[in-house]
């Protein structure tokens, strides 16, 4: 008899998140999932209905940590600097503390399955972020301006810098180690762009 | 413990719609067949079959008369 196994389903998909962050989803097949994880074919096909399905499954659950990382400690109301600092402080852990997860996000983001990954990741996290953008142009903080444009200027340094140190180089091959003294000090700069 | 047997699993080579769409009239039309899936995105093409009485043995059987390979995936 099978018995589901929460601890293998774990592995399975730990295994698959590393598998498609080092791999991208080309290369992925169940069967090799499943020689990975030293389980059957079989006990997947128990678990997932089929390729599809244990993907979306992934992106949907990725989607939700990813919200829930970026909203931590985060308060709608705090001034801009506060704010956009402790956005920027989440990001940056999510990031730099799970450099495959990041890996994993952006194989997601360039798949079939980013829709469901990002409307998860939105779900929970829009609200609280277009609260806080509401509020700091009613204060005057900042100027009214495209959305897009906001974010491009908020937090584009930041995604640079993570992607150079999780790639362990910059520009030309330099080798490159990220430093909480370069984010604060590009989170500086951010502001003062942004702030009216 | 939630128990699995109703779950068939079998190595085949129905490998695109069209294969799928041979077998979809016989295995719709099976009333002890609650739900089945080929994933034909996967180098197994396995077909997945929700069954509360089917043997593997009679699928085995009913694919292979359609002249599809049909294995029990273990």
């Amino acid at each position: 008899m099978r018995t589901r196994d929460i601890e293998k389903e774990n592995l399975v998909k730990k295994t698959a998140v590393e598998t498609i962050a080092k791999g991208g989803f080309e290369s992925f097949s169940m069967n090799k999932l499943a020689k990975a994880c030293g389980i059957s074919v079989a006990t997947l096909y128990i678990y997932y209905k089929d390729k599809d399905d244990l993907l979306s499954q992934l992106a949907v659950e990725h989607g939700k940590l990813m919200g829930k990382s970026m909203l931590y400690n985060f308060d709608t109301e705090a001034s801009f600097e506060v704010g956009l600092r402790q956005q920027w402080e989440n990001r940056y852990r999510y990031l730099i503390n799970n450099p495959t997860l990041s890996k994993f996000n952006e194989q997601l983001r360039a798949s079939v399955y980013q829709e469901q990954f990002l409307s998860t990741f939105m779900e929970k996290a829009l609200e609280p972020f277009k609260r806080f953008n509401e509020n700091i142009v009613s204060r005057g903080e900042v100027k009214e301006m495209s959305f897009e444009v906001y974010w491009s200027v908020a937090f584009s340094p930041l995604y640079a810098l993570v992607k150079f140190n999780n790639e362990g180089q910059s520009l030309g091959g330099k080798p490159f180690k990220m430093t909480d003294a370069m984010l604060w000090e590009a989170f500086d700069l951010v502001v003062k762009a942004l702030k009216k | 413990m939630e128990n699995f047997n109703h779950i068939l699993l079998f190595r085949t080579d129905i490998k695109s719609e069209e294969d799928k769409l041979v077998l979809q009239p016989l295995l719709d039309k099976n009333k002890n067949i609650e739900q089945w899936n080929v994933d034909l995105d996967d180098e197994d093409y396995v077909l997945r079959i929700v069954s509360y009485s089917l043997k593997h043995e009679q699928v085995i059987e009913m694919v292979q008369d359609h002249g599809y390979t049909c294995c029990e995936l273990t």
